[in-house]
C-alpha cells in the first residue's frame, strides 16, 4: 500500500502501535525504513554511515556485477549500495559482522588473485567478473547478492529500489488493485469447459 | 456483543492453545455450544488495515512469521547432525498472530479424497515408515468439508473434475477469474488428455460473508489480505466466537507449559503476557492447536514426572512423522506476457496423478497447479538458484518475470520416525522457551514421486508452447510450510496420540487438533481438511462437554 505524507505517519503510528507488542524490534525497523524513506527525498543526505569509501568501492562493484546496468538500470542506479549500508546499520544488523568479515575475505582473495591491483573495485570489468568466478560459490556472496536483491526489488521505502528502478526493470507493476485480463492469454477465454466423466 | 473478558483464576471451561485454521474454529464451535473458551495466541492481533505489500519485512525479516531472532528453530537432516539455525527464515513457516497461518496462506482449499484416509489397506504396508489408515474415511468427514465450504466461504466448480470426492453441496461462490497461466495450464492439460479443473480458493470471488471479493492485488503468499477476501479466520470465525459472548481471544499470550493434577488431569496453561510476565490460566479442558511444530514442542515442553517424555506422550510418538508434502517445481517461459503477479496464487489445478499406482514402483501421488512464482524480490532470489546467478545472463532471466509462470507440483510424504520434532537441547527463544529442532530427511519415494509429477507439469507446459521449460531440481528439502503428523490420530494408543475424536489417549481432558493430528500427508493444500477436523472435533468436544465428559 502506498501511503505518503500525513497518511504515511498515521500509518506508520498504527504500525508502531500494533506491532509493539512484537520483542522484534519493529518500532525502530519501520523508523529506519522511514528515515531511509526521508534520506532517499533529500539527496544532500545520501552518506554512507557504515561503510568506509574504500569499501563502499568495493560493494558497488560488486553488486553491479550481480546486476549490471545497460541500457535499462542495474544496481547502481537503484542505489543497492546505499541500501545495504543502511540495513546492515539497521534492519539486518545481525548480518553486519558476517559481512564486515566476508568483505575482507573477499578483498584480500582478491589482492592474491591480481597483486598487481590496488582494489577489486579498480579492476577492469572483465578481471572483475574472472575474480567473481572464483568466489561466486562462496557464503559472502550469496550474501552480498540476497542483499543486492533485497535493495533492488522491495519497496522503495528502504532506499534501495530507487524510483522504482528495480520494479520497472523487471515489469512488475506497483498497483493496489487489478482487473482481468491480467495478461495476455487470458484475454480471450471463452470459458471453463466440464470434462465428460469418465477418467 | 462484545467479547467476554475472563481472569486467570476463573476457571474456563476451555483454553484453546492457537486460533490459526484449527484453534479459530475450535473456539467458535465451543463458544456457539454455550461453552466459556479462553483462545492464548502467541502473536498479536492486527487488523486488517495492517497488511502491507511489503516483501522484505514479510520474506526477508520475519515478518508476521516465527522468526528466526525472536523464535529461532534448528534444522538438520539427520540425527547425526548438529542441528542450527538458518541464515534468513526458520524451517518451519507460519505465521504469528490471531489468525495463524491462515493471515498469510495461499487460500487452496483443495478436499483430501476417499483414496487418502485408507491408503495402507489399499496398498499395504511399507517398510521402515508409519504409513497408516486413518481412523476416520472420507464419508465421516464429507459434512465438516462442506461446513467449511460455507462458514468459512471457499470459491470453486462442482463437478469440475471427474476426480471429485462425492460432495453434498456445491460451492458458496464460483471460481475467481482464471489468469493466464491457468489458461495455458488448462491449454496444456486438455492436449494431453487430462482433466484441469478450476481451484477452489478460500477467497472470494464475490462478496461472501460480510467480508469484500478479491480485487487481484496478488500479495497472497506469506501476506496478509487488507481486503479480507481471503478468509483467515481472524476475519471469520474468530469474530463470530466473540460475538456469541462466551469466548476470549487474548493475542500476544505465548503458552509454555500445560500443567497436570496429581489425578492426570490438566488444570491450564502458563503463558507469557505482552510484557512478558507470566500467568497461569485455569480451565476445565486444553485443547492444543498450535500448528504441527508448534503443538508437539509444547506437549514436550510440557513433561513432568508421570510424563518424563512429554505430555501425553506415553506412545513415544509426539513429535515423530513429521510430513510437509515435497514440492517439485516445473518453470515455463512464453512469448507473450502473463503478469503472473496479478491476482491469486492459483487458477487451475490437476489431479489425473493423485493416486499412488504401484505400477510406477514408487509410493506417492500428487496433484500439479498453474502458479504465479512468488514476488519480485523472493521470485529474484529463486531465479539466482534455477540459472545463472548473476551478470548479464542474470539480468536477462530477471527481466522475463512477465512472461513466466510455474507448475507447483504437489506431492505426497511419507511418515517417518525419524522425521520430527525435539526440542533443541541449547537453543531457547526470545522468552527463555527451549526451540524447536526439526530432523527432516525426505523419504526417496517422495523424491521420486516429486520428479514423476514434475515430469508431468513440464509436458503440460510444452503442449501449452512454451518457450523454455525447467525443471528445477529436486533434492532434499528444508524448508515447510505445511506441518503435518505430529501427533498423529489413530485407534491404538501405542501408536498414536489422539483418539479419533482429538481426545488425547491419555488424558482425558487434553484434546489436539490441528496439521499434527494428520495419519498421511495428503498431496499439498492440507487447510481444508484441517478445518474439516476442527469442525468436526468442536462438534464432539462441546458434546463430551454437555455430557460432562471431559
Amino acid at each position: 500500500m502506498e501511503v505518503t505524507g500525513h497518511s504515511r505517519r498515521s500509518a506508520l503510528r498504527q504500525l508502531i502501535a500494533a506491532m509493539g507488542a512484537v520483542s522484534l524490534d519493529w518500532p525502530a525497523i519501520v523508523q529506519a525504513a522511514h528515515d531511509a524513506h526521508v534520506a532517499v527525498l533529500s539527496p544532500a543526505d545520501l552518506s554512507y554511515t557504515l561503510l568506509g569509501p574504500a569499501d563502499a568501492a568495493d560493494v558497488e562493484a560488486l553488486t553491479s556485477q550481480i546486476v549490471p546496468s545497460d541500457e535499462t538500470p542495474g544496481a547502481r542506479e537503484a542505489g543497492v549500495t546505499w541500501f545495504i549500508d543502511r540495513a546492515l546499520g539497521s534492519f539486518f544488523a545481525h548480518w553486519r559482522e558476517s559481512f564486515t568479515s566476508g568483505l575482507a575475505e573477499f578483498q584480500a582473495a582478491c589482492r592474491a588473485f591480481d597483486p598487481a591491483g590496488t582494489s577489486f573495485a579498480a579492476l577492469s570489468s572483465e578481471r572483475q567478473i574472472e575474480f567473481l568466478r572464483t568466489v561466486e560459490r562462496t557464503a559472502f556472496f550469496d550474501q552480498a547478492r540476497l542483499l543486492t536483491i533485497c535493495g533492488m526489488f522491495s519497496s522503495p521505502k528502504y532506499g534501495g529500489n530507487r524510483n522504482g528502478a528495480g520494479w520497472k526493470l523487471i515489469g512488475f507493476e506497483d498497483q493496489h488493485v487489478f482487473e482481468p485480463p491480467f495478461g495476455y492469454y487470458d484475454r480471450d477465454y471463452p470459458g471453463f469447459a466440464v470434462a465428460e466423466k469418465t477418467p | 456483543m462484545s467479547a467476554r473478558k475472563f481472569r486467570d483464576s476463573d476457571t474456563v471451561d476451555f483454553l484453546v492453545v492457537g486460533s490459526g485454521a484449527a484453534g479459530g474454529v475450535i473456539a467458535r464451535e465451543l463458544a456457539r455450544a454455550g461453552l466459556s473458551v479462553v483462545v492464548l495466541e502467541q502473536g498479536p492481533r492486527l487488523a486488517p488495515a495492517d497488511f502491507e505489500h511489503d516483501e522484505l519485512k514479510y520474506w526477508f525479516m520475519g515478518g508476521i512469521t516465527a522468526n528466526r531472532q525472536d523464535n529461532p528453530q534448528t534444522f538438520r537432516h539427520d540425527a547425526s547432525q548438529v542441528a542450527a539455525v538458518p541464515m534468513v527464515r526458520n524451517p518451519l513457516y507460519y505465521a504469528r498472530g490471531v489468525g495463524g497461518t491462515t493471515l498469510h496462506y495461499t487460500a487452496n482449499y483443495w478436499r483430501f479424497r476417499e483414496v487418502d484416509f485408507k491408503e495402507r489397506s489399499l496398498l499395504g504396508a511399507i517398510s521402515g515408515t508409519g504409513f497408516d489408515d486413518w481412523p476416520i474415511s472420507y464419508a465421516e468427514l464429507e459434512p465438516y468439508y462442506t461446513k467449511v465450504d460455507w462458514d468459512i466461504g471457499v470459491s470453486g466448480l462442482a463437478g469440475a473434475s471427474p476426480f471429485e470426492p462425492p460432495r453434498t453441496r456445491p460451492y458458496p461462490m464460483p471460481p475467481v477469474p482464471v489468469k493466464s497461466s491457468g489458461v495455458l495450464f488448462e491449454r496444456g492439460a486438455r492436449k494431453l488428455g487430462w482433466h484441469p479443473m478450476p481451484a477452489p480458493l478460500a477467497i472470494n470471488s464475490v462478496a461472501y460473508g460480510g467480508r469484500p471479493a478479491c480485487v487481484n492485488c496478488g500479495f497472497c503468499f506469506g501476506f496478509g489480505c487488507e481486503v479480507m477476501a481471503k478468509a483467515s479466520t481472524l476475519t471469520t470465525v474468530i469474530p463470530q466466537a466473540e460475538a456469541t459472548g462466551n469466548c476470549e481471544v487474548r493475542a500476544n499470550s505465548y503458552v509454555s507449559r500445560v500443567e497436570m493434577d496429581k489425578r492426570g488431569r490438566v488444570t491450564g496453561a502458563a503463558y507469557f503476557d505482552v510484557d512478558r510476565r507470566e500467568h497461569f490460566q485455569r480451565s476445565r479442558a486444553v485443547v492444543v492447536a498450535a500448528n504441527g511444530g508448534e503443538t508437539p514442542r509444547l506437549l514436550l515442553n510440557s513433561a513432568n514426572s508421570k510424563f518424563p517424555h512429554g505430555l501425553a506422550n506415553s506412545s513415544g510418538v509426539v513429535g515423530k512423522y513429521l510430513m510437509w508434502n515435497l514440492t517439485a517445481r516445473a518453470l515455463g517461459l512464453f512469448e507473450h506476457e502473463l503478469n503472473e503477479h496479478k491476482s491469486v496464487q492459483v487458477t487451475r489445478i490437476l489431479h489425473d496423478f493423485y493416486d499412488s499406482d504401484p505400477k510406477r514402483g514408487f509410493y506417492g501421488g500428487g496433484g500439479l497447479d498453474s502458479r504465479i512464482g512468488p514476488q519480485p524480490a523472493v521470485w529474484a532470489q529463486r531465479t539466482a538458484g534455477d540459472g545463472p546467478g548473476w551478470g548479464k545472463a542474470y539480468k536477462e532471466r530477471l527481466r522475463e518475470f512477465p512472461r513466466s509462470m510455474q507448475i507447483g507440483c504437489h506431492s505426497t510424504s511419507l511418515a517417518l520416525e525419524s522425521n520430527n520434532i525435539t526440542i533443541d537441547p541449547t537453543v531457547k527463544d526470545a522468552w527463555g522457551v527451549p526451540a524447536i529442532r526439526v530432523t527432516y530427511r525426505d523419504h526417496p519415494d517422495d523424491l521420486t514421486s516429486a520428479r514423476f509429477l514434475q515430469e508431468r507439469g513440464a509436458e503440460i507446459l510444452d503442449a501449452a508452447g512454451a518457450l523454455r521449460v525447467t525443471k528445477v531440481p529436486v533434492s532434499e528439502s528444508s524448508l515447510a510450510f505445511h506441518l503435518l503428523g505430529t501427533c498423529r490420530m489413530g485407534n491404538d494408543p501405542a501408536k498414536s496420540v489422539v483418539d479419533k475424536h482429538h481426545r488425547s489417549h491419555d488424558i482425558p481432558n487434553l484434546f489436539v487438533c490441528d496439521g499434527s493430528s494428520f495419519v498421511t500427508s495428503g498431496r499439498g493444500q492440507p487447510t481444508m481438511t484441517i478445518q474439516a477436523l476442527a469442525f468436526r472435533a468442536g462438534e464432539h468436544i462441546a458434546a463430551f462437554a454437555r455430557k460432562n465428559e471431559i
